[in-house]
């Protein structure tokens, strides 16, 4: 009898699983479809796009003399900047993370390396990036990118199922769906959502208001979250300190240093890096 | 029908590029020369009788030597100064493009001991008769890829970099953004003293 509802329930599984499957290629084969029929019109104006060669330069003017005129203007610095009124207090809590990254996570994190290797963490970078796909999936929409949003779809299934819970990325490698690198903060700013002021936080480094708010949206689309509903604050604590160490471990902690140590003022720097790292990604 | 179309569209592409390519490819020299440059610094650190860390010195010296003179460390420094430029007399201006291009040897050059294979695809690239962007990324041992685009100024035909912006992140304006915040509270004398202590 028990047998038979374990029988049931995996029946249902494999039924989903199927169903699941079959989606992906559906969606899988129309974006494969969307995109070749949009680069085979890209190889039919190769005839054109060769005689476009000669006006490089009615196209490139974008960004040669413009580029040049606006830096070297006063205006253009204010353009790449931000208010930071709270500044003497944005740079005690600077030197705090400073600290507490050179004293407390760079010696955990090289223990960490010592112990699991590099492999091993991208795959553990995976599996929490393949579960707050719903981050992602939602601002996709919310910015009006269908696109993005079925893409990162596909890209779930293909991860949950082939990818081994999401440790391996094979939507990538094999389906080529990249990932849709989406937040709230760019949701607000495509909203005309204004950057606010410069603030620092403890521990998660340089933001804005607005991408304060963003974070916070985040977390609250991020299905980790509902950890600290379910198995209580304190492991879904612990859940999230291991994620962020291992991003430090992979990449992020280079990142920093990369930045603040060829810098004269390390603090400036880093809100410099971040101010114009989140207008590209805005612009994306 | 539309294969009748599509050759013709490919002989008017193969004709225009029969006769437009001396003229079309002979300024097409910034992509190449990023390329090269690239492929030289590589061959530096992939070289392995410089290899190890008791050759760190050697190698570092020898790869400056095959990168440096791709950059123009004076349009940089002017660039990195912004408005305050203009204020400072030669010797000074000589003394900044000095100092200015001992910080980026002494932290950008100390990076590539690191080296693990990394890899470097040229993208694309725009140009007109001044000014020219090289978009290329750099695709880590990890499999992350990193936006990497180089932006180019003509001399008279010579191409030269004079800045570096990474993930959106330009190198010229990261430090002016620094410079300017330091020069609001302090002296451009104070901040050269800053600058001499970096190093």
């Amino acid at each position: 009898m028990k047998r038979s509802i374990i029988r049931g329930n995996q029946m249902r599984v494999s039924n989903l699983l199927t169903f699941l499957f079959l989606v992906t290629i559906c969606l899988n084969g129309a974006f494969v479809w969307a995109e070749s029929s949009s680069s085979g019109r890209s190889s039919e104006t190769l005839g054109e796009g060769k005689d476009s060669v000669m006006d490089t330069n009615t196209k490139s003017e974008k960004i040669g003399p413009v580029d040049v005129e606006f830096e070297m203007t006063f205006n253009s610095i204010e353009t790449a900047s931000i208010s930071d009124p709270i500044q003497p207090y944005n740079r005690s809590i600077f030197v705090f993370n400073d600290k507490a990254y050179y004293y407390v996570v760079k010696p955990m994190y090289k223990g960490y390396n010592k112990a699991v290797p590099e492999k091993a963490r991208v795959g553990v970078r995976n599996f929490f990036s393949n579960i707050a796909m719903p981050v992602r999936f939602f601002n996709c929409l919310f910015q009006g990118e269908f696109k993005g949003a079925g893409t990162e779809l596909a890209r779930f299934v293909i991860n949950t199922t082939f990818g081994v819970a999401g440790f391996s990325d094979p939507a990538k490698s094999l389906f080529h769906l990249e990932k849709q690198n989406r937040d709230f903060g760019q949701t607000l700013a495509k909203y005309k959502i204004g950057t606010g002021p410069f603030v620092e936080w403890p521990f998660i480094g340089p933001s804005s208001v607005r991408d304060t708010v963003g974070f916070v949206g985040d977390l609250a689309l991020n299905p980790l979250t509902l950890l600290s509903f379910f198995a209580g604050p304190f492991v879904s604590t612990g859940v999230n300190s291991y994620d962020y160490m291992n991003e430090v471990s992979i990449d992020k902690g280079e990142t920093y240093e990369s930045i603040t140590k060829p810098a004269i003022d390390p603090y400036i720097a880093l809100q410099d890096a971040y101010i114009q790292n989140r207008i590209k990604r805005i612009k994306e | 029908m539309r294969y009748s179309k599509i050759m013709l569209v490919m002989f008017i592409g193969v004709f225009f590029w029969a006769f437009m390519s001396p003229f079309a490819w002979a300024d097409d020299a910034p992509g190449k020369l990023v390329m090269e440059s690239i492929d030289r610094g590589l061959a530096v650190l992939k070289e392995p009788s410089l290899s190890g860390a008791e050759k760190v010195q050697e190698r570092r010296q020898r790869l400056w030597e095959e990168i440096s003179p791709v950059f123009n460390f004076e349009e940089m420094s002017k660039r990195a100064l912004g408005v305050h430029w203009k204020k400072r007399s030669p010797e000074e201006k000589k003394e900044f493009v000095e100092l200015f291009t001992d910080i980026l040897k002494n932290t950008y050059i100390g990076k590539t001991d690191t080296y693990s294979g990394e890899k470097m695809e040229v993208l694309r690239e725009r140009h007109d008769s001044s000014y020219a962007e090289v978009q290329a990324k750099l695709i880590t041992n990890k499999g992350t890829e990193v936006s990497v685009n180089y932006h180019l100024v003509s001399n008279h035909g010579t191409w030269r970099i004079y800045d570096v912006v990474i993930e959106g992140v330009s190198l010229v304006n990261n430090y002016r953004s620094q410079f300017n915040s330091i020069l609001l509270k302090s002296s451009y004398e104070e901040l050269v003293q800053r600058i001499k202590e970096k190093k």
